[in-house]
């Protein structure tokens, strides 16, 4: 009976192992596709199967947060503003599942900005003055969690630019927070395999146009 | 040991050797493809998006009754059992539409809707704020859509036919009594609510809801804004007076307050203007904000807010304009609003709420002194029921009580001379909203009054269907019949007064997409039970007055034709007859006009960080009654045509700051309200007029307004 007994925890633990294997299995390849994917079926496909996944691993917030992050991108993409809403809203019903599982994930937060800041692109007249301010405050909340949040920074660094560019003031403040966030992308490193590491790029970019 | 090792081969095995495939199709129900649903088996990891020709295949490693769910936004979930034992498996799956508020059809007929941004509304908040030659007025904007028209030395709202009376203010669902701040005789009132204090504001012209009564021909439903964000300060400092706000955030809770000082006395000083002030207006005003959130879903406001102003002016007679007559006034208002509401479980809610009016006016006539007081309890419950997503349920209960005082001082007999009524009013409404599809939409209900003062019940019926057929373009009717208690003026000498009644017919046509809007409109409206003076002197009244008013209204709104401009124009023609007070017969009213037409303008130039602003309004001359005429020429006489081109600029040179500068009237034409005509006649015989005019030719106003917070993105743009 003994035997048996081990055999079966072994059984059990190998099950479990196989089940996180395919986890993370499946997570890296979603990835890279919602990283790659160049048009909006991509996108979306890469969102279903991050759904998909969320809808067996319970307990883990970073299906949720794929899924907003696709969503978010399919919304940049989209040109009519009430499809660009009805993504965002997805993005951010996604945001919420897994602030309910982790409430105070730095990563969670910072999306969940990068949600209302597009949201302003819609219609920036009527919408700027409250989405930017939920923004910023949304990076604020993020960077207080994790001061060395590079997406956290890069995003708000973003946002500054974006504001001291539209008024015609100093963009030096924006600029050293993305200087900042670019040192971040490097020396920042997450013992999660599957953390977001996207945004490196948007801050090269960011940067160019700060010289 | 033999079973186990079964078992563990069953286990392990099996799972491998049985793969089924699954291949299908998703379509809508009318068997258009749906592309990229997702297609899943639950609790599993397997599953795929249907492609561009809706059609999907996959393999899953599952055994036995398993659940395929496909799902895509904007449909229901179409959930179905398998059972997989490596055969393969094919699905037609026909996706049924949800019901999307968002997308679908709405009921359109009479209503103007603005806010809350996500929503495809008509005009924002920062639409009210930015239109030039409103001066900030949610009146003043409004009067810029087509149902309205101008009635320029009053600044209220007249739709349709009705006059400015016949529009009731509701803030949160609770009634506003006077929502008008005072104003010299023929000068423009404004409003005494800031639009930037509201989220979304519902502008109905017509054939509103059973949930508001106590209005005969319109409702502006003002919604007030959530719990704030931030912490912030703003200051304002005015070519009128200064303001400052604080809005002071918590978790759950917010609270602000602002203080405002009105005064054009040193404008008026630098700018002539028609009317002989002793002393110019001048107000204090203060509001305060409470927002709680309770438990999950609760949220409690409160809003009060105390004003008191005063001005003294002279009035010169019209037959010899050296005799003048001093008259003074002092207005003192409050308003306290209380609103809660909660989702008591998936598909139910409540709200409720309380509100308070008081309402003074102290004047003296050649120090002779009169006073009206009026004061205004109104409570309301409601209840709204979701039996399923296509059958909306809302009913409720609600209760005004009217206290009014009237006294002055009798010269003659030297005594205080004093009237009063008090009315309280109960009443109960139901509706229904269902949704057949997201093309068709029908909404019934009902409304029953009952009135203690002059112990009148009445039930009046309400009905709005809409259709949507293409994706685009829909139409909506409605019909109703609404009811208000005559005027103050003629319940304190009669109060078995029945209502005054109006029945709406509207007819409507809308198209709109995400930055265009084209809407045209018809109405007929009929009038019953109006007030009618029963004696030539005016001192006894009976309900037997009566009238019509029809029309069409066309808007079109367009914000992507030309970059950074939007624009708007609206026309309204109305064609209205009253027999009412103390006309000899049916005849058009002083306050109809039969063209009105506005077309705002506003263009942001990126180069000059400046919003500009023009507006350009017209209406055709009014009708007056002359007098020197016979009665059956009563109002057949016309004003010259009214028009205005007004212009503002707002320049942001830094974030947290804005300067604004607005001009009225800027061709400064010379426009003529009416006349007034001498109450006896001359030494020819005749009776004399004099034309009722615009205080200034122009109203010039700078404003600067700053806002400090910790994020200095963050401006009054929205608040203006």
């Amino acid at each position: 009976m003994k035997t048996i007994h081990t055999i079966l925890i072994l059984l059990f633990a190998i099950a479990t192992f196989a089940s996180d294997e395919k986890y993370y299995e499946q997570m890296g390849k979603q990835i890279k596709n919602v990283y790659t994917a160049k048009t909006i079926d991509e996108l979306q496909a890469a969102v279903n199967a991050f759904n998909r996944i969320a809808g067996v691993e319970k307990s883990k917030w970073e299906p949720h947060y794929y899924s907003a992050f696709g969503n978010i991108m399919i919304a940049t993409r989209e040109q009519e503003g009430s499809k660009k809403d009805s993504y965002l809203d997805q993005a951010l019903a996604a945001i919420e599942k897994g602030k309910a599982l982790v409430p105070n994930e730095s990563e969670l937060i910072a999306l969940e900005g990068f949600v209302h800041m597009i949201r302003v692109t819609v219609d920036p007249a009527t919408r700027g003055p409250q989405y930017s301010g939920m923004a910023m405050q949304a990076y604020g909340k993020a960077l207080g969690i994790n001061s060395n949040n590079p997406r956290a920074l890069a995003l708000m660094a973003q946002m500054q630019f974006g504001t001291a560019q539209f008024f015609g003031s100093s963009t030096a403040e924006a600029c050293g927070m993305a200087k900042k966030a670019l040192e971040q992308f490097t020396s920042f490193k997450s013992d999660n395999p599957v953390a977001p590491v996207w945004g490196k790029e948007m801050t090269e970019g960011l940067l160019k146009s700060c010289n | 040991m033999k079973a186990l090792t079964t078992f563990l081969f069953v286990v392990i095995v099996i799972p491998v050797f049985s793969q089924t495939r699954i291949t299908g199709k998703v379509t809508d129900t009318a068997g258009e493809p749906i592309p990229g649903a997702n297609v899943l088996i639950k609790d599993s990891y397997d599953g795929t998006s249907s492609g561009a020709d809706g059609t999907f295949s996959f393999l899953s490693e599952e055994t036995g009754t398993q659940t395929l769910i496909i799902t895509f936004v904007g449909y229901k979930p179409f959930v179905q059992q398998l059972e997989l034992t490596g055969k393969d498996v094919t699905i037609t799956a026909n996706l049924k539409e949800e019901i999307n508020q968002l997308e679908g059809v709405v009921i359109s007929a009479g209503s103007f809707t603005a806010g809350e941004e996500k929503r495809r509304t008509i005009l924002k908040p920062v639409d009210i704020a930015m239109t030039a030659g409103a001066t900030a007025d949610i009146a003043g904007a409004l009067n810029t859509l087509p149902g309205t028209q101008k009635v320029g030395e009053t600044g209220r709202l007249f739709v349709r036919g009705g006059d400015g009376s016949e529009t009731r203010t509701f803030i949160d669902g609770m009634v506003v009594l006077d929502a008008y701040g005072v104003a010299a005789p023929n000068t423009p009132s404004r409003g005494r609510f800031m639009p930037f204090m509201f989220k979304g504001t519902s502008f109905s012209t017509g054939g509103y809801s059973a949930e508001y009564g106590q209005a005969l021909s319109s409702a502006l439903v003002l919604n007030s804004k959530d719990k704030a964000e931030m912490n912030q300060t703003d200051i304002g400092i005015l070519s009128v007076g200064a303001d400052v706000a604080h809005t002071q955030v918590w978790d759950r809770a917010s609270v602000s307050g602002k203080i405002q000082y009105t005064n054009v006395r040193p404008y008026f000083g630098l700018i002539n203007q028609v009317i002989d002030w002793n002393k110019a207006p001048a107000s204090w005003e203060g509001s305060g904000a409470w927002r709680q959130q309770v438990g999950k879903t609760g949220m409690f406001k409160l809003y009060g807010n105390f004003n008191q102003s005063d001005f003294s002016l002279y009035q010169h007679e019209i037959l010899d304009q050296s005799v003048k007559h001093r008259f003074d006034l002092t207005n003192r208002f409050r308003y306290l609003n209380g609103a809660y509401q909660q989702a008591l479980n998936e598909s139910w809610s409540v709200r409720g709420g309380l509100s308070y009016t008081y309402n003074q006016n102290d004047t003296h006539t050649d120090n002779v002194p009169a006073a009206e007081t009026e004061k205004g309890l109104h409570g309301k419950l409601v209840f709204e029921h979701s039996v399923s997503d296509q059958l909306e349920l809302r009913f409720g209960s609600e209760y005004f009580y009217r206290d009014y005082e009237a006294s002055r001082f009798n010269t003659v007999s030297q005594l205080h001379e004093q009237v009063t009524f008090t009315e309280p009013l109960s009443a109960t409404f139901a509706e229904a909203e269902y949704y057949a599809s997201n093309k068709f939409v029908v909404k019934a209900g009902g409304r029953f009054e009952n009135n203690s003062l002059n112990d009148e019940a009445s039930v009046d019926p309400r009905l709005s269907v809409a259709y949507k057929p293409g994706k685009r373009g829909q139409f909506s009717l409605a019909y109703g019949t609404f009811r208000q208690t005559a005027a103050n003026r003629f319940v304190r000498f009669n109060n078995q007064l029945s209502p005054e009644k109006a029945e709406h017919y509207i007819l409507n046509y809308q198209v709109v997409t995400d930055r265009k809007t084209f809407r045209v409109e018809t109405y007929y409206k009929r009038y019953d039970q109006l007030t009618k003076y029963a004696d030539v002197a005016g001192t006894s009244f009976n309900n037997n007055g009566s009238g019509y008013a029809r029309g069409i209204d066309v808007f079109w709104r367009d914000s992507q034709t030309f970059k950074n401009v939007d624009y708007w124009v609206s026309y309204s023609f109305l064609d209205t007859e009253r027999d009412y007070l103390s006309y000899p017969h049916a005849a058009t009213p002083a306050f109809a006009s039969a063209h009105n037409f506005s077309f705002v303008y506003k263009h942001f130039v990126s180069k000059i960080k400046s919003q500009l602003g023009f507006t350009y309004s017209y209406t055709s001359g009014r009708p007056y009654y002359n007098p020197n005429r016979a009665q059956e020429n009563f109002n057949t006489d016309k004003t010259p045509y009214y028009s205005d081109l007004s212009a503002n600029v707002a320049y942001l040179p830094k974030s947290n700051l804005i300067i604004y500068l607005s001009c009225t009237n800027l061709l400064g034409r010379d426009n003529i309200f009416g006349y007034e005509y001498s109450t006896a006649t001359n030494a020819e015989g005749a009776y004399v007029s004099r034309a009722i005019r615009q205080a200034a030719p122009r109203f010039l106003f700078v404003g600067v307004f700053i806002t400090i917070t910790k994020n200095k993105s963050v401006n009054q743009l929205p608040n203006l």
